[in-house]
This record gives C-alpha cells, structure tokens and sequence, in this order.
C-alpha cells in the first residue's frame, strides 16, 4: 500500500521544472573528440614528466664520472620508464562504453572502488619501489664522489649529516607516501565490503 | 560490404539515441540533480550522461530493456562522478540506514512551499552514498522494486527494505507531524 507522503514526494519530484537541453549527435561527435584529445594530452604530460627526470639523470649520467652514480641514474631511468609504462598500460585498459550498461550499478560501482583501491594498494609496487634502488644507489655513489674531493675530510661530518638527513628525509616521504595511500586503500575496502554484504542476498 | 555494416549499426546507435533522449530526456534532468546541486557542474554532468549512452548503443543487444539500459549508464556515469567529485572534496556520504537514525531537525513543519520542499529533497538526496541514491532516485520515478533491483543488481528484498526506509526517511522530513522513528 502506497503512503500519502511517498506520493506526494513522487509527484513533486516528477513535476518540477526541468529544460532538457537537446544534445545533437554532431555535439556529442564533438565532446567524443574533445574527450579523447582530453586523454591523450593527459598521457602526453605523464610521459612529458617522465622524460623530465630521464633528461636529467641521463645528464647526471654525462655529468658525473663516478660508476656508482652512473648506474644509480640507469637505474632511475629503468624506474621511471616502468612507472610510465603501468600509467600506460592502466590507461588502455579503461571500460569500453556498452559495458556501463552490461553491468548492474552494484557491479559498476564495485569494479571503480576496486579499480581505485588496487591503484592506491599497488602505489609500493609501481610508483615507489622502482625508483628506491636507484635513489639509494645514487645518493650512496654522490656520498662517496664527495668525500673524495679535495676539501672534504674538512667537512666530513657536515657531509655526513647532509647525507644522512637526505637519505631519511627520502625514506620518510616514501614511507609516509606508502602509508596514506594503504590507509586509503583500507577505506575503499570497507565500502566494497559494504556492497558485497549487500549483494549477497542478490 | 564492410563500410555498408559500420553505416548501418551507426545509423542503428543513432536512431536508439534519438529514441532514448526523446523518451527519457527529463528523467535524466532529474537525476543529474540528485547527483550534482552545482547547475554548470550538472550541464556537463548531464552531458556526460547523453554522450555515454550515445556510446554505449553501439553495443545495444536488447538483452535488457531500453529503459533499464538507459538508467544503468545515466546511474553508472553518475556514480563515477560521484566517485571523483568525493575524492577532490572528501564530503562525507551517509547511508538511508543513518539518515532514518538521524532526527530530522524540523518535524511536523507545516505550510512548506513546493520550492523549499523540493530543495529539501534534494539535499537530503546528494548527502546520500551513491547506491542508495539509486534506489531513491528510481523510486522517485515511479519505478517498482523489481525494476530497481535489476538496474541496480541489488536483490529485490533488499531493495523493498530500502524504499520501507526510504518512506520512513520521507515521511519524518515532509510529512505534517511526521512518523520519524516509526
């Protein structure tokens, strides 16, 4: 049985002024056109990004003469063309459009919040991780590079500390980095747990 | 041959667009404004909703209802939205289960116009999570429970649960004296 207050409601929801705006096919050609080229400069500042830090450890690598630098830069680049190439490979991999239709709302959304939580869960594996060999083998090869000049022993333990407080800085900002994407990841956790208890009873 | 095909299915994609913007036009009005208070952020909004559903004819296989399929991709894009616009502002979404906990702040008001009442509607629509806001939203068009249970893949029982909650959220905010609680 219908409530009083349930009709009301509905009616007032169904008759309140709305203008559809009409859209025309060449429209929507147009925005098609404006979104793929939304994508696609999107990815061009992503690989542009890349390229920056490639440009520059490659210079590091030209620059200094140490091997340890040398190879701590490679390894960097090694890291930053990785962490490119998953940005690539997780674009391509977007939902084509008849599947928002295919798939039940419940479903729809399960598959975003999972999309986001394993991006946010995977952020060690393909955004940190790559660049801490490199980083390490590279901030311990400038070390080394710089207690041998010719005037360092005066600053030994200057050097020493500036190192250090890099290299803690370093690890701090990519554990914390770690941290809060993990916390995030739990959070979107709990909502799919939400919507799994619902579609259970499904 | 092949050119032919392609010819024909657009053409097919392009009528079932027509078909669908024709028929349903006002209905996804109306639910853009459950998803989005802000009018310009709510015209692409709703623009976004038309372009996906142009998109998504090119793969119609009538395994579903031309209603069901338009209201999946208008829900599914406006979750998504949702989903970005919650990760920019961080607002916090309720469920209907805490909206029906919590005291509705001016039972039993009287002589509210149609605007304020609809307003009120509306907030109480946007502060809510996206899958109940589904729920409320097709309620509100009319649709019955096993209409809402197969766009939004939830079983009819619980959806028959959520509009009893719905109806009680509803009739302790707009009802005279309300039955909050109840």
């Amino acid at each position: 049985m219908e409530s009083e207050t349930g009709t009301d409601v509905r009616s007032l929801w169904k008759n309140q002024k709305v203008e559809p705006a009409p859209i025309s096919l060449a429209e929507l050609r147009q925005k098609a056109q404006k979104l793929e080229k939304r994508v696609l400069w999107r990815n061009l500042r992503e690989y542009a990004a890349s390229a920056i830090v490639i440009a520059c450890f490659g210079y590091y690598i030209w620059r200094f003469p140490a091997p340890m630098i040398r190879f701590g830069c490679g390894l960097v680049i090694a890291g930053t063309l990785f962490m490119a190439y998953t940005l690539h490979k997780r674009g391509a991999a977007r939902a084509v459009p008849a599947e928002t239709a295919l798939r039940s709302c419940l479903d729809f959304h399960r598959r975003e919040l999972e999309r986001q939580r394993d991006l946010l869960r995977g952020v060690w594996r393909w955004y940190l991780l790559p660049f801490v060999p490199g980083l390490a083998v590279f901030l311990l090869g400038l070390f080394r590079w710089t207690m041998k000049l010719p005037n360092a022993p005066a600053h030994a333990r200057v050097i020493m500390i500036t190192f250090g407080l890099t290299a803690a800085g370093c690890g701090l900002v990519f554990v914390a980095v770690g941290k809060l994407n993990q916390w995030a990841a739990r959070k979107i956790q709990r909502e799919i747990d939400g919507l799994d208890k619902l579609g259970k009873d499904s | 041959m092949k050119t032919e095909f392609i010819a024909e299915a657009t053409s097919r994609q392009n009528e079932l667009y027509r078909e669908a913007a024709g028929s349903y036009g006002g209905a996804l009005e109306r639910l853009a404004r459950g998803y989005e208070a802000d009018p310009d952020r709510r015209r692409d909004l709703v623009q976004e909703i038309h372009l996906a559903l142009w998109q998504s004819f090119g793969g119609f296989d009538a395994r579903c209802s031309v209603r069901t399929w338009v209201y999946r991709v208008a829900h599914n894009v406006a979750t998504s939205w949702v989903i970005r616009e919650h990760r920019v502002n961080s607002r916090t979404l309720v469920g209907l289960e805490m909206l029906e906990a919590l005291p509705s702040g001016n039972d039993g008001e009287r002589g509210i116009d149609q605007r304020h009442a609809l307003e009120k509607l509306l907030m109480l629509i946007q502060q809510l999570k996206p899958l109940d806001r589904q729920i409320i939203l097709s309620y509100l068009e009319d649709m019955d429970a096993a209409s809402i249970a197969e766009i939004t893949g939830i079983s009819p029982g619980n959806v028959a649960t959520k509009i009893h909650r719905i109806k009680n959220v509803l009739a302790s905010r707009f009802h005279k004296g309300g039955n909050h609680g109840k």
